[in-house]
């Protein structure tokens, strides 16, 4: 189990790089990469040799996140201004725009069947579910506000929803919030299920395990990536090592290695077996605010990649095995 | 039977006198011999018959009777034997002389000297007379005179023996062994049949050359000669014990046994056998025998070797005050330290014991005189000298030790610990040579050398090393197993187990009080053990994961302290501060509970759990746990008095606005507490950082820049000093006092060097600077990197509208301006119209404390310019594209001038020349005339431009003023946010300072509005110029019926972007009571 580095492109954006994701292969193209900025544009690149296909502007403040659908034919970003815009892959042209209000949208993820797109809602402490063939609202997921606590300022702030993930099966999803709890929702019911407990800081990334829906990661500011039960509402591994946030989460498509983005800078690689770090890559010079593993499929592609995108500009691509 | 006769006078009888049957009373023989004036030489052997039977008063009353003046007169042709009894006596007194220790000594010796002065008189040649003489000097210890008179003998007689005899004592007293030996020798060629004592001679020298063996045939031979010789009996058996094995120890002590049986009052012998039985234990024995070695000699040395066995025997049994005691006696025997050192040694370790540090010192300094090179002696005095507190002698007898004896690891150690201070680096080398010296020698390393050897490199960043120094020190255990990542991966044994077992969601919110692990490991049947001696190594090694961010192994450490041991407070504070960092506040508190469950007065759980009622904005509560930290500790432990001290600071910036008697109070309450700190400990950080955030407080900021880039610079040093409260507080300074470029800079270093980028708050601080240094584009990128990595701040977002908005309107106010600057106004205010609008959309304004109206005014201004822009960018495209025509107009003109220029440019050439000097000269008349004129219109351009603005833009100058309003709203709100954050951002003893970041904030932000004399003027004509004066005056009076205060404010809130704000969450009903009178105003 471990990382090698394959290639970085530095200067990527004219200013920090904050999210980042795979598209998948198509039958016409490979996986591409996309990524977003601070600079308010979506750039595709071509991961074989890091060379820009297209750069998308249209986005006003920075974008902080970036989806594709599992086709590889779409995706979405989003960026401070609240707006979502989908567009198609190969020509850039917007589909839709969806429009939320303010601080009302932060990361976005298709389900695996393609079917919705689910936008963390931010301060609406909820997760809002788009129809993708319509594009129309066709659902809330809102966290349930523990009753008897005053709805005064703090909690308000505090359930801030900043991360979303959909479980393999696209039954279950999971949100991350400001203030650390993990909310898990039946998807087909609309119904809330319960919380994970063990952060107090904000859950800026969630994903489940590719391979068991009951297994779900998160990344917390608090330092540390835990490792839930999804199904027993347990935590069964909480492991340390980043000295600062850790801000970014993904698991490799066998299910048996976590890559973790961090502002210490680093990627790291885990074993979740031993519960510690196997490998730390300080290729980057700032804070790593997306690392993601390319998903299998399309052709001629034989290893797993990484790819990883940071404050200091640059995209890295390493190859894991 | 021997007898004597003597003469009767005038008849042939003699009298019979028989020698053993001598008379008691001398008196009786001496009237015989008196009245038959026997010839002297018989009253020489008399007297000599009665010393040989020890009858010591009558041999002296004889002799005296025999040297009387009538006798001289009497027997005046006598001379020889006159001279003989003279001799005797001269002889007898100089051993009383020399046997007797007190004051008689000089009186025998005067006498002695008086009979030989005598005999001399009446012979100056006699031999013997001289012989006496020398061995009279010789007594005394006066070694030349001495030798000079054997030699006046040997002179005459070269084979005279006992003159050979006397110098060869001589020679041996001198150390001169050597030439000793040859006069023995000589001696004994001379007189083969001479007494054993000859051999004893010759024995001693070559004992002392160092010829052991040939001394040992010449002490057999004395043997030979008299079987009875205790000195030779004494000597062969030094000379056995000397072989220091086990079969000459004991040839040597039977024949010091044998000696002690021929002669029980050998002071030597007695010696020996009690320093035997000293170490066989026997220590009655060794009392015996010293007191009667002690009664028996007068012998200096002797005694003090007595006195020494005496006092080792009571130190060894542990009576210290009786072996001082006797140390002392032997000591006092002792002329020089270099004869006979030990008792020095064993007096200074009874008084080290004794704690009397002074005179041990000096006792050791006496060993040391005598044996420099002694390594216990060189550690004990560094020892005394580290405990005097004289840390550099302690080094130097350390550093000696070291030297001296580089494979003695005690003293490496103790070098080490010494250094361990003021030098880590050598320190930490002592240390790791002492470990190889053990792993040498193959003995067991102590735990607190591999823990002493763990802290070094923990501190020296070395953290591997630090690691596997701790491992070594923990050796095998339960913790291994429970940290050792690596080894239980694969295996699935109970540990693995154990430490897998999930958490249910609700326990793993306090999984750090968790000790199920351990239950669980027992009920599996593995022994949870820790020896006591290892846990202060464990709590080490969880300091270091701690460091390395292994938080999770780090807590099961301290986890498995408690469950062992459930008093070790450090681990649940360790624990709580674990949890802390997490945010996990009701965790941390009960972890702080458990701790003071075990020690309710423990100071630093104390002090924590003000912390975190601070955290939880519980001021009253954390005040009082902090005055009962301090009361706890009588008010010496810094640390909690800083923490009174932080209270205090923050209550004076939290109330000020509501009563400046208040504030000052506690600032100087504040001021009061840090100073006292800083008296106690001069060189403590936090205190110096906290007098120093209260001079700029109260305006010194020349003085706290200083006193703040001080600590910086000390705090620099150190892993374990982490103050980016310092930076911060410095850049507030900067910025303060305008230097905005240098405050940038800090912020920046401040956040790489601490927060890994991650500081929302100081992002906002740097955000301001760039407003403040109208940097609008560096400010909205800031600010948007606030946001993202706070994004449920809604307060950063507006100040992202502000931004936008104020840098359009700068834009559209510029004179010249591109069509791309003014494309990108509009695209900027079209960002900001909507960021408002949202804002104003969310409709929690209660919750995030905006209110819709001001926010409209926002979206009105912000839409107004926007329609202002739109007809500027028309109007800029329009030129624009005039320009572009003109230019190329241009250009086809001056393509076609060109050519026909060229041709006349040679012509022109030089005429010009010729011209230039002219023309120079007019120019700079006309430029000072220019000048003049430019003085002039200064006065008047102002007004008038202002004039023009007002009448342009005055739609917009309302909003402009509502604008304000708005933003005066939102600094109330912001003022609560920040309150937030004050409260909360107190942490450990490292991180106290953290909260200063906030109240420096206000101190920068006071500085601006106080301090804005110099800002002011500029600004306000820029503001003028902008267009964005206030018109408006009416509602500023209401706010500030002051003039002066009315431009303040004009600018302070057009421009404020500040980020904090001086007024405390608990006055928000005040605040919004004057907002209200605003509105009225309005």
């Amino acid at each position: 189990m471990k990382l090698a580095w394959l290639r970085s492109q530095d200067g990527a954006h004219d200013d920090s790089l904050w999210t980042t994701t795979w598209v998948p292969a198509t039958d016409d193209s490979p996986a591409l990469l996309l990524t977003g900025s601070l600079d308010e544009t979506v750039k595709l690149w071509n991961p074989e040799d890091l060379s820009l296909i297209r750069t998308n502007t249209g986005h006003c403040l920075g974008v902080i996140s970036v989806a594709a659908h599992p086709s590889g034919k779409i995706a979405a970003s989003a960026s401070i201004d609240s707006f979502v815009r989908v567009f198609d892959v190969e020509s850039n042209n917007t589909i839709a725009t969806l429009e939320a209000a303010p601080s009302e949208v932060w990361q976005l993820q298709f389900n695996p069947q393609g079917t919705v797109l689910a936008v963390a809602g931010g301060g609406s402490a909820s997760v809002k579910l788009w129809n993708t063939a319509e594009w129309k609202l066709v659902g809330t997921l809102s966290i349930p506000r523990p009753e008897g606590v005053k709805h005064s300022e703090k909690s308000g702030t505090k359930k801030f929803v900043l991360s979303v993930a959909w479980s393999p099966d696209g039954r279950q999803l999971a949100c991350g919030s400001m203030d650390g709890t993990i909310s898990v929702f039946d998807v087909a019911r609309a119904k809330f299920l319960h919380h994970l407990e063990g952060h107090s800081m904000p859950v800026r990334s969630l994903v489940f395990s590719p391979v068991d829906s009951r297994v779900l990661i998160s990344a917390s500011d608090d330092g540390h990536v835990n490792m839930y039960d999804v199904e027993g509402k347990t935590l069964f591994v909480s492991m340390s090592g980043h000295s600062s946030w850790v801000l970014s989460v993904d698991v490799s498509p066998d299910g048996a290695a976590i890559a973790t983005g961090s502002s210490d800078k680093t990627v790291r690689l885990w074993d979740p077996k031993m519960r510690a770090a196997v490998q730390s890559m300080t290729n980057h010079t700032d804070q790593v605010w997306g690392v993601m593993f390319r998903p299998p499929g399309g052709t001629g592609v034989r290893t797993v990649q990484l790819a990883s995108v940071s404050d200091d500009k640059s995209i890295s691509l390493y190859e894991y095995s | 039977m021997a007898c004597v006769y003597i003469p009767v006078q005038n008849s042939e009888e003699e009298v019979r006198v028989s020698l053993d049957q001598l008379p008691r009373d001398a008196t009786d023989i001496l009237d015989i011999l008196k009245a038959e004036q026997a010839p002297l030489d018989l009253w020489l052997i008399i007297a000599r018959e009665y010393f040989k039977q020890g009858k010591v008063e009558q041999f002296r009353q004889i002799l005296e009777e025999g040297s009387s003046p009538e006798i001289d007169e009497y027997y005046a042709d006598v001379r020889y034997e006159r001279i003989a009894i003279l001799n005797a006596l001269g002889a007898y007194y100089s051993h009383l002389g020399k046997i007797e220790t007190k004051r008689e000594k000089e009186e025998y010796f005067i006498k002695a000297t008086q009979y030989y002065n005598k005999a001399s008189r009446i012979d100056m040649h006699e031999s013997s007379t001289w012989v006496g003489k020398g061995q009279l000097l010789l007594a005394k210890g006066d070694l030349d005179q001495a030798s000079a008179a054997f030699r006046i003998v040997l002179d005459g007689d070269r084979e005279h023996v006992p003159a050979l005899l006397g110098q060869a004592c001589v020679q041996f007293s001198r150390g001169k062994y050597l030439e000793s030996l040859e006069l023995y020798k000589r001696a004994l060629q001379v007189n083969p049949e001479c007494p054993a004592a000859v051999r004893l001679g010759i024995g001693m020298c070559r004992y002392k050359l160092g010829q052991h063996e040939k001394a040992k045939q010449a002490f057999r031979r004395v043997l030979q000669l008299d079987p009875e010789n205790v000195e030779a009996l004494v000597a062969l058996g030094i000379l056995d014990l000397q072989i220091n094995e086990a079969g000459g120890i004991r040839r040597g002590m039977e024949k010091m046994q044998r000696a002690f049986e021929f002669y029980p009052y050998c002071a030597t012998s007695l010696n020996y056998l009690a320093n035997h039985f000293f170490f066989t234990g026997q220590h009655f024995l060794v009392e015996q025998l010293t007191e009667t070695a002690l009664a028996v000699t007068n012998h200096g040395p002797t005694r003090a070797h007595s006195y020494y066995n005496l006092a080792r025997s009571y130190h060894s049994k542990g009576d210290f005050e009786k072996a001082g005691l006797y140390y002392m006696a032997s000591v006092k025997e002792i002329e020089k330290p270099k004869e006979f050192v030990l008792p020095y040694y064993g007096l200074a370790q009874v008084q080290l014991h004794l704690g009397d540090l002074r005179s041990s010192l000096s006792n050791y300094e006496k060993v040391l005189e005598v044996a420099p090179e002694n390594c216990e002696t060189l550690k004990a005095v560094g020892h005394i000298f580290v405990q005097l507190g004289q840390t550099e002698k302690a080094f130097e007898y350390l550093k000696k030790a070291t030297k001296f004896h580089p494979r003695d690891h005690e003293a490496f150690i103790d070098l080490g610990e010494l250094l361990i201070s003021t030098d880590a680096v050598a320190a930490l080398d002592a240390f790791k040579t002492a470990r190889s010296l053990l792993k040498k020698g193959h003995e067991e390393i102590p735990i607190d050398l591999l823990n002493n050897i763990g802290v070094l490199h923990f501190e020296r960043e070395e953290y591997e090393l630090a690691e596997e120094a701790f491992k070594e020190a923990l050796g095998d255990g339960v913790w291994r197993m429970l940290i050792d990542t690596d080894k239980n991966g694969q295996q699935s044994d109970p540990i693995n187990e154990a430490l897998y077992k999930p958490l249910d969601a609700s326990a793993s919110v306090e999984k750090y009080r968790d000790t199920q692990l351990f239950n669980q490991l027992e009920e599996a049947g593995i022994s949870v053990e820790l020896p006591w001696i290892k846990i202060s190594t464990l709590f080490n090694l969880g300091l270091l994961l701690e460091h390395l961010h292994k938080t999770e192994s780090a807590s099961i450490l301290y986890r498995l302290i408690l469950f062992k041991y459930p008093e070790y407070v450090d681990a649940y504070l360790r624990l709580a501060a674990i949890a802390k960092a997490q945010n996990n506040f009701p965790l941390s508190i009960k972890l702080v509970r458990d701790a003071l469950k075990v020690d309710e007065k423990c100071s630093n759980a104390l002090l924590m759990l003000g912390d975190l009622e601070l955290k939880n904005d519980d001021w009253v509560k954390a005040k009082e746990t902090f005055k009962a930290a301090n009361d706890a500790t009588d008010g010496k432990d810094s640390y909690a008095t800083l923490c009174l001290g932080n209270w205090n600071y923050f209550a004076a910036v939290r109330f000020d606005k509501r009563n400046a008697k208040l504030e000052a109070t506690h600032l100087e309450k504040a001021k009061e507490l840090y100073t006292k700190v800083l008296v106690q400990h001069p060189s403590n950080l936090y205190a110096a950082n906290g007098a120093g955030v209260v001079l700029a407080e109260k305006g010194h900021y020349d003085v706290a820049k200083e006193l703040l880039t001080q600590v910086q610079e000390a705090a620099s040093g150190s892993i374990f000093v982490q103050m980016p409260g310092v930076w911060i507080n410095l850049a507030h300074i900067h910025f303060a006092q305008g230097d905005f470029a240098l405050a940038i800079k800090m912020y920046q270093n401040c956040l790489r060097r601490f927060f890994y980028n991650t500081d929302s708050n100081v992002l906002l601080y740097l955000a301001r600077t760039h407003y403040e240094a109208e940097q609008w584009q560096d400010c909205k990128r800031t600010l948007l990197r606030a946001i993202h990595l706070a994004p449920s701040n809604y307060t950063l977002r507006f100040d992202a509208g502000v931004t936008l908005q104020k840098f359009s309107a700068s834009t559209l106010q510029k004179t010249k301006r591109t069509v791309e600057e003014v494309r990108a106004t509009v695209a900027e205010l079209t960002n900001a119209v909507r960021l408002f609008s949202q804002l104003s959309a969310a409709s929690n304004l209660h919750i995030h404390g905006f209110d819709e109206k001001k926010i409209e005014t926002h979206v009105g201004y912000c839409k107004h310019l926007l329609e202002a822009a739109k007809v500027h960018l028309d109007a800029a495209e329009r030129e624009d594209q005039k320009i572009k025509e003109r230019q190329e107009l241009a250009r086809q003109v001056t393509l076609a001038e060109e050519n026909r220029r060229k041709a006349e440019e040679q012509k022109k050439l030089q005429l010009e020349r010729r011209k230039q000097e002219e023309e120079l000269k007019q120019m700079k008349q006309q430029e000072e005339h220019l000048e003049r004129m430019k003085e002039q219109w200064k006065h008047t351009s102002a007004s008038k431009r202002k004039d023009r603005t007002h009448a342009e833009d005055e739609n917009g100058g309302r909003g402009e003023k509502r604008r304000r309003k708005g933003e005066k709203k939102r600094k109330r709100e912001k003022k609560s946010r920040y309150e937030t954050e004050e409260a909360g951002d107190m942490d450990d003893q490292e991180e106290v300072e953290d909260e200063y970041v906030n109240r420096n904030y206000k101190q920068a932000d006071n500085a601006v509005n106080d301090d804005g004399d110099e800002f002011e003027e500029n600004p306000q004509d820029v503001l003028a110029a902008a267009g964005l004066e206030d018109s408006d005056a009416e509602a500023d009076t209401v706010e500030n019926p002051s003039a002066t205060n009315r431009k303040r404010r004009a600018w302070s809130e057009s421009e404020d972007d500040e980020p904090i704000m001086r007024q405390p969450e608990s006055s928000p009903i005040r605040e919004n009571s004057a907002e209200m009178q605003v509105s009225d105003g309005d």
